[in-house]
């Protein structure tokens, strides 16, 4: 059996502090991490692998050359192979484009694949799109904000708990297919150091984007449908007024002044 | 030189210092100021006060000894010997005295020196160093101070401060106060040794500004301190000798001892501690380990290995023991997400939490040494936990934390229906040639004696916290019985009866086991001789009565 972990690396979010003279986000200096949601998605392959020892983990990430540190951690934690689409023509992918180049990475090159794992989100943009777009593009079913993942013994269908508003449902589904997975009860594991030093000789292979045969105009920045302009933190608003109501007649001419004031009325 | 003069405060009105009068009305409101992460039982006090500056500080310290007012110190209060729990009398409590005040480097010892506040934390100096971002220090700083900060931005090392509490909350002053160390401490020594610069507050409002290395005793051992009057005062240092071992018991001592030595440790009682300059070391990557052994034997056994072998220069040396994992397997039981960890595995007896440096990028980190002597305590690096990025360094630092946060927490709740009870914690150190003997005694009286005990702690110091949990009175008699046979093994074995924690209130009694009373009487001439009142921290370290019996500053302690 073949699973494969998409994963992100991001910062990390507790390092980031607001320029208090632009208000925009100070990421210098700030460490990067394995997004966490993925690292619980590399939990539960983690325990699908002890429950079927053939299983083979595959962990692929896009980003630039620095994600590496990434999916070494999945190498760490147990992934048996890693890869890396890093090319400068995928910078300035939106949600769309990534899933896509992922998504064709994983057809030209780990096509015979059982499932697909993501995190529910990463804590950076936060969008949670790639997984349901990778699933679409992919024409696989795919489930969303799961917190348990088990497989039957044929490894045809997945039996996933997920999170709904008031609770969880548990969902069947076919596979080959594609699940996002949320934090649920999981603890994040600790690698021993040995697995550690066995990682850094583990297979991490380099993609590139010749290696893609994809449409170059699809591609990055040019290729996206979607960009972000700007990022910023919620601006602050002021506490307001409140207006002493004892006296009706005086608190309404208060309100009348100030809406006249704001022009609207 | 060995004289020092004091400068005098420009005066300010003692009505504008912030302040809460009545017992009644703190006790109601305030009552967190009556007691530290000791809980020890406080007497209470008539007032608290909130200083924001010398000035204030120097005023209060006025007004109190013109009232013959005792006054208790305070900050963060996470000290665990009592030493901010009042017996009466004022608390001042130092926690506006908050800011960063310079950074500079300094080229004739190649370090760069941060100058503080007493109130910060060494959490945030930490944070603030690590990220290179001191908060308010570009505003309020001078130029040269501006241009220093530039240049330590634009460096690519990473720099931090080495004393590691860990209590990281604890203010910068405390530290200093009682000359705070933990794990670091194996390979970076206390805060004694990263303390370049202090002012402190005596008893008379005046301040000493105290530089490294510019105030030595005489080849009498004397110092002679000046005020801004032209008093003279004579300090005759004492003349025992410190254990070989990190110590925070006692009054420092030394052969042409540095005067600012004399305040580090002093746990308060010469005067208070108003701002520091303190040195920063460079951060070099670690990666954090806790490798599981099959018994505690073990796990020392491991320890005196790694100690010995000279490629790996651990930072730290972590135990945790038997007693202290079964402790915290319960707790995951409890509850997996208290203690944040996946689950101890089963073949995990002990454990040595350690670190050394390490290249996330390197392809082949040599750790073949590490490996054999793994093998020879019958483990190795398949049966250990370990991590290098920073959140992960934390995690691990938390996980060692929860356990005296854990023991706390019980002793809190069992305080609640019988208050006398108060948490036995060692805090005894040995020279390395006694870390087995001494482990062998502390295994063979506990486990006779049916408490409920952990043990843990900075074991590359020979420095472990026997956690004592009594559950009854008797127990609580009985564990104090168990602790004294400990102290005097302890001091048998040239080592100390407190090592980190201070004396405070708690400890005083074994003091007198480690030191004679010819060397009580000679700290006790200290005391008298910066703070002839006996105003400052009055109970904690000694006790002492004043000579003269006229006033009701006469006796303090009991």
């Amino acid at each position: 059996m073949k699973i494969l972990i998409c994963i992100k690396q991001v910062p990390e979010i507790t390092d980031v502090t607001i320029n208090p003279e632009t208000g925009t986000l100070m990421r210098e200096g700030v460490s990067s991490i394995l997004n966490p949601f993925c690292e619980y998605a590399m939990e539960v392959a983690l325990g699908l692998k002890r429950q079927r020892r053939d299983t083979e983990l595959v962990a692929i990430s896009m980003g630039p050359p620095q994600a590496r540190s990434a999916l070494m951690r999945c190498l760490e934690m147990g992934a048996d192979r890693a890869m890396l689409l890093s090319d400068v023509k995928f910078a300035g992918s939106d949600t769309w484009v990534t899933a896509l180049t992922l998504a064709q990475a994983i057809k030209r090159i780990e096509g015979d694949f059982n499932l697909i794992l993501v995190g529910k989100q990463a804590i950076d943009g936060d969008t949670a799109q790639v997984g349901p777009e990778m699933a679409e593009i992919l024409g696989l079913p795919g489930i969303m904000y799961a917190v348990g993942v088990e497989l039957t013994r044929d490894t045809k269908r997945a039996r996933i708990t997920r999170e709904v508003e008031k609770g969880y449902e548990i969902v069947e589904m076919r596979l080959p297919g594609l699940v996002s997975i949320s934090k649920g009860p999981m603890v994040r594991s600790v690698s021993s150091f040995q697995e550690i030093l066995d990682a850094r000789h583990k297979e991490l292979r380099i993609v590139r984007a010749s290696d893609l045969a994809l449409d170059q105009d699809k591609l990055g920045l040019h290729g996206s449908p979607t960009q972000v302009v700007e990022i910023f933190p919620p601006r602050v608003k002021d506490r307001g007024e409140l207006v002493d109501g004892s006296d009706a007649e005086a608190a309404t001419e208060k309100v009348i002044a100030f809406l006249r004031e704001k022009r609207f009325i | 030189m060995h004289e020092i003069t004091s400068e005098a405060v420009p005066s300010v009105d003692f009505d504008v210092v912030r302040r809460v009068d009545g017992s009644g009305q703190i006790l109601e409101n305030y009552s967190s100021y009556l007691t530290d992460e000791s809980k020890l039982s406080h007497q209470g006090a008539e007032s608290l006060f909130f200083p924001a500056t010398e000035a204030e500080l120097s005023a209060i310290f006025r007004e109190m000894a013109k009232q013959g007012t005792t006054v208790t110190l305070s900050a963060a209060r996470t000290g665990i010997v009592g030493g901010a729990v009042p017996y009466g009398g004022a608390i001042v409590s130092l926690e506006k005295f908050d800011r960063v005040l310079g950074l500079r480097y300094d080229r004739s010892a190649r370090e760069w020196l941060v100058r503080a506040e007493c109130g910060v934390t060494v959490r945030d100096l930490n944070t603030w160093a690590m990220k290179k971002s001191f908060p308010g220090l570009n505003e309020r700083g001078s130029a040269e101070t501006k241009e220093f900060f530039h240049q330590y931005r634009e460096s690519h090392t990473i720099y931090f401060y080495p004393p590691d509490p860990t209590e990281m909350g604890a203010a910068l002053g405390g530290t200093v106060a009682t000359n705070a160390s933990g794990a670091r401490t194996y390979r970076y020594g206390p805060t004694r040794n990263w303390v370049r610069w202090m002012r402190v507050m005596l008893a008379s409002g005046e301040v000493l500004e105290i530089p490294r290395g510019k105030y030595f005793a005489t080849p009498t051992g004397e110092f002679t301190v000046i005020d801004s009057r032209g008093s003279e005062t004579t300090i005759k240092v004492p003349t025992y000798s410190m254990p070989r071992t990190k110590n925070a018991a006692g009054i420092f001592s030394a052969p042409n001892m540095d005067l600012i030595d004399l305040f580090i440790g002093s746990e308060g009682i010469f005067g208070a501690v108003t701002q520091v300059e303190v040195a920063l070391q460079s951060w070099r990557s670690p990666v954090s380990i806790v490798l599981f052994l099959p018994s505690d034997d073990k796990a020392i056994e491991f320890v005196q290995l790694l100690r010995r072998g000279k490629c790996l220069h651990p930072e730290f040396i972590e135990f945790y023991s038997f007693s202290a994992l079964a402790f915290l397997r319960i707790k995951q039981k409890e509850d997996p997400r208290a203690v944040g960890m996946p689950t101890i595995p089963e073949y995990a007896k002990a454990a040595i939490f350690f670190d050394i440096g390490f290249d996330p990028e390197a392809r082949d980190n040599d750790c073949a040494t590490l490996e054999a002597l793994a093998r020879e305590c019958s483990s190795t690096l398949a049966r250990s936990w370990a991590g290098y990025e920073q959140r992960d360094l934390e995690r691990f630092k938390e996980f060692r934390h929860l356990l005296p946060e854990t023991t706390n927490a019980i002793i809190a709740e069992r305080k609640t229906s019988i208050p006398e009870l108060h948490k036995l914690g060692t805090d005894f150190a040995v020279p390395d040639e006694a870390l087995e003997e001494i482990w062998a005694f502390y295994t063979s009286k506990l486990e006779g004696a049916g408490l409920e005990w952990v043990a843990y702690g900075h074991i590359g110091n020979n420095h472990i916290h026997i956690n004592i949990m009594p559950r009854t009175r008797e127990e609580m008699h009985l564990g104090l019985s168990i602790y004294r046979e400990f102290a005097e093994k302890v001091v048998s074995l040239d080592g100390t009866i407190s090592a980190e924690h201070g004396v405070g209130k708690i400890k005083k009694e074994f003091l007198s086991i480690m030191f004679l009373e010819k060397d009580l009487e000679e700290m006790k001439a200290v005391k008298r001789a910066l703070d002839p009142c006996l105003m400052i921290n009055p109970g904690t370290l000694l006790d002492i009565v004043r000579k003269n019996e006229d006033t009701h500053l006469h006796k303090t302690g009991s």
